[in-house]
């Protein structure tokens, strides 16, 4: 590999990894004896649990799906519940079960919570796992083996993208701050972003940042194991031989859906819309959306999410000719993606604290940059295939560019379109970044229903999670075909 | 008009091709045949300048062009998949590659090959055996000095395919084009080609025009290439005749063990002297019958395939 080329690795590579990297030199030196072992333990405890709940609860869906033939809207509605943020998810937990008497604060509501919003997650990375697996049972079926013996043609061959699956999940529910922060903190059942953050607001504190940098390497370390997890080789899906669709199986699959979303809405609608003392209709929206701190943050997230969108969209269509420059540049920022946002808050603070970024909704947005490229790059990546297509073009006489721009780019549409439409809604309503990078001034909107709730302003954060959740459904327009 | 010059790929996970040296001049059709995995398609790939050579040189009308772009060969290439471009009509197809996009040219080439009505209509809009002539008409527009053409009716049903590639070699002839055409079929192959090239283990085993190296190949694996072939060890060598090839009057004695019909003419599964064969002879099971082989090719038995075809 000539100099040049290596060079050209270490620009695309280095600057993504550099504010994961600033963590060690400033939190090993903490590291023993561990001072927190606690909630390090307690959080891997917490993300596992919730990892096996999402997963049985995705696979059975996906085999309801599949042979029950769940049509559009209802994976739709399935995928509305991972597309709302997963505070609201909090949220929404926490109004509807107080309507039934029960306090959803602590473990339970956490992964209750959890388990709600990211089975739709697992349905989606395993659906196509069990169309793939499903004609193995058929093949079963047709040899004469019966019951569960059955299952040893069936199951086997899923055990490797569960595993796949379950990696994806374990580092989706170890980063996640919303949950938490809604169900835990207020009775002080900390997870390792919770205590992250609260270490960094703490004024006490003798040294914040070197405590957050410290827990932020166990947070990497929590979520290493995930990490090195290999991939391997995922089932071909193929059409299945299938009977008729089984109604009961559609049933059971709708059932659930609408469970999930009463669960997940009910609450926020009736907090929203009635008065919780005279018990009239009297809805609040108004009143929410009249909130100073709110209108700031609803601006301040449209602009951030918008101008993040728009950058890593055109990052990503100008890497698209460039398939090896993508594959390193997306790697790198697998990194930053797929590792707990807090570690990446962490590190950006301790890269640019020193610099008159700071404090400014620039630093948010570096940070949305970071964290949702890989999300950006691999949307395209795996878009449909045009390299064949931009390849014919030039066999047959157009130059590169012009190959691209009549027919490799007009073929991404689609992709762009359904990418554009999911990194908004995130981008959006993301908060675990911006509870950590945000400076007074620069909130946003994420931040500001998390201030509304904990200022005892329920109903109005009711009613702004109820905003949130339907930005949220714009993702589904943006929805990959399945 | 194509000269190709030790032309050496290999890909790390094996296959590729090995030091061809290939000729084929202006207005020929050369057809490569071979089983999968034998090269034809890389070859083809290197001519097209999607893969690039380890060693060797491409020549097109005398030029080096090894390391020129696709775009600057003037070539031009029917996939197997066709590529045709989704979110563009027949006519864009054509008129985006016209050296000099012209709107009655493009219609009466659309015309030419029977997709006058249909030229307002996407790839998705059209039947497979008019998809083809997409292809076709596209490679034309753009006047390539070669055609590629790989494995371009595979995906199509047997009685479209046959009526397809006659018209394409007649419409190819009219317009002088030069054609390497990359192929499985030795029935396509024969039909198609002024000259076949065997390919096989990514190495050019033959060339030469279709009849001669069908009836005298150079070695087994060339003779195995086109099919229909009995082949009966014996010692160290190996007896290997097609099933046409068999005469019913001569010296050899054989039992009729079985009968089967194929497009009315009679299969029959015979006991030789020195083991048994398909040949094509009338005749019921238990007959006794004289039978004339020639030609009777002999190959050493270590030319024999490691495994089954």
């Amino acid at each position: 590999m000539s100099l040049l080329r290596s060079l050209a690795l270490l620009v695309l590579t280095l600057p993504p990894t550099l504010p994961l990297l600033v963590l060690i030199p400033r939190g090993f030196p903490h590291l023993l004896p561990p001072r927190d072992l606690d909630v390090v333990l307690h959080t891997g405890m917490l993300a596992m649990g919730g990892t096996l709940m999402a997963l049985g609860l995705g696979l059975t869906l996906a085999y309801l799906a599949v042979r029950g033939g769940a049509g559009l809207i209802w994976e739709s509605l399935l995928l509305l519940n991972y597309l709302v943020p997963p505070f609201v998810t909090g949220m929404g937990i926490l109004f509807s079960l107080q309507v039934l008497g029960v306090k959803a604060y602590g473990v339970l509501g956490i992964l209750m919570a959890w388990t709600l919003h990211y089975t739709p997650l697992a349905y989606l990375l395993l659906k196509p796992q069990v169309e793939g697996a499903l004609p193995l049972l058929q093949t079963a079926r047709v040899h004469g083996v019966m019951g569960l013996r059955r299952l040893r043609a069936f199951l086997p061959p899923l055990f490797p993208p569960l595993l796949v699956a379950g990696g994806t999940l374990y580092l989706a529910l170890l980063g996640n701050f919303g949950v938490p922060a809604v169900l835990g903190l207020p009775e002080r059942v900390y997870t390792l972003p919770t205590l992250v953050y609260a270490r960094l607001t703490n004024p006490l504190a003798q040294d914040p940042l070197g405590e957050a940098a410290t827990l932020g390497l166990w947070l990497g370390l929590l979520a290493l194991p995930a990490l090195l997890l290999s991939r391997p080789t995922l089932l071909e899906a193929k059409t299945p031989l299938l009977e008729k669709p089984h109604l009961s199986l559609r049933f059971l699959f709708a059932l659930y859906v609408l469970g999930s979303l009463g669960l997940s809405l009910l609450g926020l609608l009736r907090e929203a819309l009635f008065n919780p003392f005279t018990g009239r209709l009297d809805p609040v929206f108004a009143q929410a959306l009249a909130l100073p701190l709110f209108r700031q943050g609803l601006l301040h997230s449209l602009l951030l999410s918008l101008l993040a969108t728009g950058l890593l969209l055109s990052l990503a269509l100008l890497l698209k000719p460039f398939p090896q420059a993508l594959r390193v540049a997306r790697g790198a920022l697998d990194l930053t993606y797929l590792m707990p946002g807090t570690l990446l808050g962490i590190g950006l603070i301790l890269l640019l604290a020193p610099t008159s970024l700071y404090g400014t909704p620039w630093l948010l947005l570096l940070a949305y940059l970071l964290h949702f490229a890989a999300l950006a790059l691999r949307s395209l990546e795996a878009g449909m295939r045009v390299e064949g297509a931009v390849l014919a073009g030039r066999v047959h006489g157009l130059p590169f560019w012009r190959s691209w721009l009549r027919l490799g780019y007009p073929l991404l549409l689609p992709s762009l379109f359904a990418s554009g439409f999911l990194l908004f809604p995130l981008a959006f309503a993301e908060v675990t970044l911006s509870a950590l990078l945000y400076a007074p001034g620069s909130e946003t909107v994420g931040v500001t229903v998390l201030s509304a709730l904990n200022g005892g302003l329920y109903r109005e954060a009711a009613a702004l999670g109820l905003i949130l959740a339907g930005v949220a459904a714009l993702g589904l327009l943006g929805r990959p075909r399945w | 008009m194509v000269r190709l010059q030790g032309l050496t790929k290999r890909f790390p996970g094996g296959g590729g091709v090995e030091g061809v040296e290939l000729e084929v001049a202006e207005g020929e059709i050369l057809v490569l045949l071979g089983a999968s995995g034998s090269g034809k398609s890389t070859l083809l790939n290197l001519v097209a300048g999607l893969i690039a050579p380890d060693r060797g040189r491409v020549y097109l009308a005398g030029k080096d062009v090894t390391e020129a772009p696709p775009e600057r060969r003037n070539v031009a290439y029917v996939f197997q998949d066709l590529g045709l471009w989704p979110h563009l009509t027949a006519l864009d197809h054509l008129l985006l590659v016209m050296p000099k996009p012209n709107r009655k040219e493009a219609l009466a080439l659309l015309e030419r090959v029977g997709l006058k009505d249909h030229a307002v209509k996407r790839p998705h809009e059209l039947s497979g055996g008019q998809r083809q002539r997409v292809a076709l008409a596209r490679a034309l527009a753009r006047r390539p000095r070669v055609l590629l053409l790989d494995e371009p009716y595979s995906a199509l049903d047997p009685v479209l395919r046959e009526g397809l590639r006659l018209e394409v070699r007649t419409l190819l002839k009219e317009a002088g084009i030069t054609a390497l055409h990359v192929t499985h079929d030795p029935e396509e192959a024969m039909l198609l080609a002024d000259r076949i090239g065997v390919m096989s283990g990514g190495r050019l085993l033959q060339v030469g025009a279709s009849e001669e190296v069908y009836a005298h190949p150079n070695s087994l694996e060339s003779f195995l290439a086109f099919g229909r072939a009995n082949l009966l060890p014996l010692g160290a060598e190996v007896l290997a005749f097609r099933q046409e090839w068999v005469r019913g009057e001569g010296e050899l004695e054989a039992v009729v063990l079985e009968r089967r019909s194929l497009r009315g003419e009679s299969l029959c599964r015979v006991r030789l002297p020195f083991g048994e064969a398909w040949v094509r002879l009338e005749g019921r099971p238990g007959e006794r019958v004289r039978l004339g082989i020639d030609p009777l090719l002999r190959f050493p038995a270590s030319e024999l395939p490691k495994r089954s075809p």
